[in-house]
């Protein structure tokens, strides 16, 4: 029996890492393997170069972890993702509406997807992997057929700023990620809403029987999802100055990889986004260093795939080793 | 298929547990603990929730790694660091939790892995199912038990289910069987039939570990007993030098009796609106025109055998599942509750018959789950005040007497069964219910624990709560309710109050006899 009918400390944190410890050490050792197969690397402009580029999937993964802690599972993240740009763009080129109102729309058409997702899972009770692929499906198809595949300018300037503009230097689509992440923290560990998340996902039959509307959670839980995805959609559009239904391919997988790697669980009930933001700055930075080091872009996928059977292998080994 | 008693066992018992220590995250679970059996022999293992007796199997079993001591089988020492080297040396473990395929035949979950094969065309690719069930058969011929090799083992009872891993082990030459609280699932009538099986083993020369929280089963079946507590072995004795009591106090340390327990005052008649009041409350195939009244301060216990419908009833009245028809009043108000957060806002709170899959989120800290129906206490604008959520939970953990290694940030996985219970217990304080349901409250929760979960309910409607017990457990809503109810085949078949109330009246109403 693993029950222990003492009162003495545990003892266990002194000598084992935790998730964020170990990513962090992995962390620094990848920078350093870098710096020295590069002097491209440990740049200030480089650095910069990544920070540039975290908003997106920094941003559509905070959505997914809420997703999973809550036992769920998103997969429509990047096809949500390229339709919100997609919708903002037709809506510009109607030239009826204003910028802002052009990206509500598209933010609006990801929490429309994300509400659809909660409510198929939860109501027709269809397993989520399976709902949120087939959305993945009809939502990309959806973006090609209303654009014929062509691309719809975003050229407004005041837009750009979302993915391209600088707030005295800083990127803003990092300081939108960062409000972002300083928010959800909050939420996830301070506010009922975030407590009774981890309850859902880690055992939705006790939390039920709690009082806990376990069936309104998810459904706002992938509402949040959807909008998130929509807004990393948006701040890519931005990037691109256009809407592309070909955007944000293989968005899905750099998210869900990054958060796993953060340390969420599969199973739910089980996450944090201290762990995410790592998760994504590494894989960020995976890329950026592999492509210094002249690796083909083929390659950085194998690379990703690889780190994050490894990532997760190891949690496993450690998992197992602390149960011994 | 089994082995001839050893020879040298006259010299060396057949199995010896020496000094075996073990320690997890620092917390030492056992100390130098010596256990020793004799072939053909039943050792009880007893011992409080905690107290190491599944650490001490699951050692013996090789699922853990020992710290320290020595293992001999028929006096030589052995190395058990997996399940399989344990299998190898004739250790078989029966969990609680059986792990058989419930969609195969019993013969095919006997022969698992070794299903005999045809000499064909194919090579040895196919089996022979004439040859499977003839060894099935003569296997559980072993036993003298009629069970039909070619049922399903989903069609079989929880006991017969047993017996076939019984037989299992058997098959594979086991001469060391450990069983983990065998009866917990069966009916009187079922734990004879287990204890003649029992008996079979013995004069076949096998030994048997029986671990079990009922004691009176002990002094049925076993000859010697061995009682752990903390961790440490307090004894071993021959079961005829002991008395339950002696037992009892061995366990916990202290004197406990359930039956001389004088339990709260039943609260004083008065004109205040019942707490619970159900009005003919229906469901098609479960129960039919239920009528009672809980009143503030009052326990009130239903007492049923398996499937009487008295477990759907308290599902009704959670909110977890509908009835048909009837009405349900809360304090006097009629209140329609369609979902579990529909009678927590009515102040019902419910303490599952299964706290592991129904009552706590086992990866949460104590802390969250003490927390999870009611934060209002411990939040200002919808954001957790953490010193006040600690001090609240403390509150509790003193006031409940949860013991946890780790304090209230340790995963409630950890705890024992009786802890587990009273978190589930602190949370529906914290959340402030004016009526809490329980079903089976101190099932597999030791003689300890209960005594406290029982102290609790007495002191909580001493301040007005009302509280509905339901139990299969004749001792439990004896030692607890101030009145008694009996359910048979969904339908309530008698009263008493706990001065009328015996065993034999309370049985033989919900067996379906006249009251």
């Amino acid at each position: 029996m693993t029950t222990i009918a003492s009162t003495a400390p545990v003892k266990a944190r002194k000598f084992r890492f935790s998730t964020t410890t170990t990513l962090l050490i992995a962390y620094v050792a990848m920078c350093i393997i870098f710096a020295l197969l590069t002097p491209y690397f440990l740049t200030v402009k480089n650095f910069e170069n990544i920070a540039r580029t975290l908003g997106v999937v920094g941003v559509v993964a905070i959505g997914e972890t809420l997703v999973l802690i809550a036992g769920g599972v998103d997969i429509s993240v990047g096809a949500v993702a390229a339709m919100s740009g997609v919708v903002a763009g037709i809506l510009w080129g109607t030239q009826a509406l204003p910028i802002w109102a052009c990206a509500a729309g598209g933010l609006l058409s990801g929490m429309l997807v994300g509400l659809a997702n909660g409510a198929i899972t939860t109501r027709l009770r269809i397993n989520p992997l399976i709902t949120t692929l087939a959305m993945f499906s009809i939502v990309r198809g959806l973006s090609f057929a209303l654009t014929n595949g062509q691309m719809n300018q975003l050229n407004n300037r005041s837009f750009q700023l979302l993915g391209r503009g600088d707030i005295a230097g800083v990127p803003f689509s990092l300081l939108l990620m960062a409000a972002l992440y300083v928010i959800f923290y909050f939420i996830l560990r301070w506010t009922g809403f975030g407590r009774n998340l981890y309850a859902v996902g880690g055992n939705p039959t006790a939390g039920r029987l709690a009082g806990i509307p376990v069936n309104r959670y998810l459904l706002a839980v992938y509402t949040l999802c959807g909008l998130l995805a929509a807004l990393g959609g948006l701040i890519l559009a931005s990037q691109l100055a256009a809407g592309t239904p070909q955007a944000a391919t293989g968005l899905e997988f750099r998210v869900i990889a990054a958060v796993i790697l953060g340390g969420t669980s599969l199973s739910g009930g089980k996450g944090s986004l201290i762990g995410t933001l790592l998760g994504v700055i590494i894989l960020r930075t995976l890329d950026n260093g592999l492509i210094l080091v002249n690796v083909s872009s083929y390659w950085q996928e194998v690379a990703g795939g690889a780190v994050l059977l490894l990532a997760v292998g190891l949690d496993q080994l450690r998992m197992r080793l602390g149960r011994r | 298929m089994m082995e001839a008693p050893n020879t040298q066992a006259a010299a060396a018992p057949l199995l010896e547990m020496r000094d075996i220590c073990k320690s997890f995250f620092g917390v030492q679970v056992l100390d130098r603990v010596s256990v020793d059996l004799n072939a053909g022999e039943v050792l009880a293992l007893i011992g409080e929730n905690g107290a190491g007796k599944s650490t001490l199997i699951k050692i013996l079993n090789g699922d853990y790694q020992k710290d320290s001591g020595e293992i001999l089988i028929s006096g030589e020492p052995v190395q058990l660091t997996q399940p399989r080297d344990a299998e190898a040396v004739g250790i078989r473990v029966i969990y609680q939790e059986l792990h058989y395929a419930p969609d195969l035949s019993v013969a095919e979950n006997l022969l698992l892995g070794h299903l005999p094969r045809r000499r064909g065309a194919l090579g040895q690719m196919v089996i022979d199912w004439g040859r499977t069930y003839e060894i099935a058969a003569k296997y559980l011929q072993m036993l003298d038990v009629q069970i039909d090799p070619r049922a399903q083992m989903r069609d079989l009872s929880v006991v017969e289910r047993e017996i076939v891993e019984i037989v299992k082990a058997l098959s594979g030459n086991a001469r060391i069987i450990v069983m983990d609280e065998p009866t917990a699932a069966l009916t009187p009538r079922e734990v004879t039939l287990l204890f003649g099986i029992i008996q079979n083993l013995r004069s076949q020369g096998v030994a048997i570990i029986y671990i079990s929280h009922r004691l009176d089963e002990i002094f049925q079946i076993a000859q010697r007993v061995a009682v752990l507590r903390d961790g440490k072995r307090v004894g071993t004795l021959p079961i005829k030098d002991v008395s339950y009591r002696d037992l009892v106090r061995m366990m916990v340390g202290r004197e406990v009796d359930q039956s001389q327990r004088q339990g709260s005052a039943a609260p004083a008649a008065s004109s205040a609106a019942p707490v619970l009041e159900l009005d003919r409350l229906s469901r098609a195939n479960a129960y039919e025109e239920i009528c009672l009244q809980v009143r503030p301060g009052e326990i009130v216990g239903i007492f049923g055998l398996l499937g009487a419908g008295h477990v759907p009833l308290t599902r009704a009245i959670f909110g977890a599942e509908r009835a048909d028809s009837g009405t349900i009043r809360v304090s006097g108000q009629p209140v329609a509750i369609t979902s579990p957060r529909d009678a927590v806002r009515a102040g019902i709170g419910m303490v599952p018959i299964d706290r592991k899959v129904q009552g706590l989120v086992l990866g949460m800290p104590v802390r969250g789950n003490i927390t999870l129906s009611r934060w209002s206490g411990v939040s200002r604008r919808g954001f957790f005040q953490q010193r006040e959520e600690r001090t609240h939970v403390q509150k509790w953990i003193d006031r409940l007497g949860i013991r946890m290694a780790g304090g209230m940030e340790v995963e409630s996985r950890y705890l024992s069964g009786g802890n587990q219970q009273k978190v589930v217990l602190a949370r529906w304080l914290e959340a402030n219910v004016k009526m809490l349901l329980l079903s089976e409250p101190t099932w597999g929760v030791d003689v300890g624990a209960r005594a406290d979960i029982y102290d609790l309910l007495d002191s909580l409607a001493e301040q007005g709560l009302g509280a509905l017990v339901v139990s299969s457990d004749t001792q439990e809503v004896l030692a607890v309710c101030h009145r008694i109810l009996t359910m048979y085949k969904g339908r309530l078949t008698g009263e008493f109050t706990r001065s009328e109330a015996t065993q034999a009246s309370l049985i033989h109403a919900a067996a379906g006899g006249e009251a």
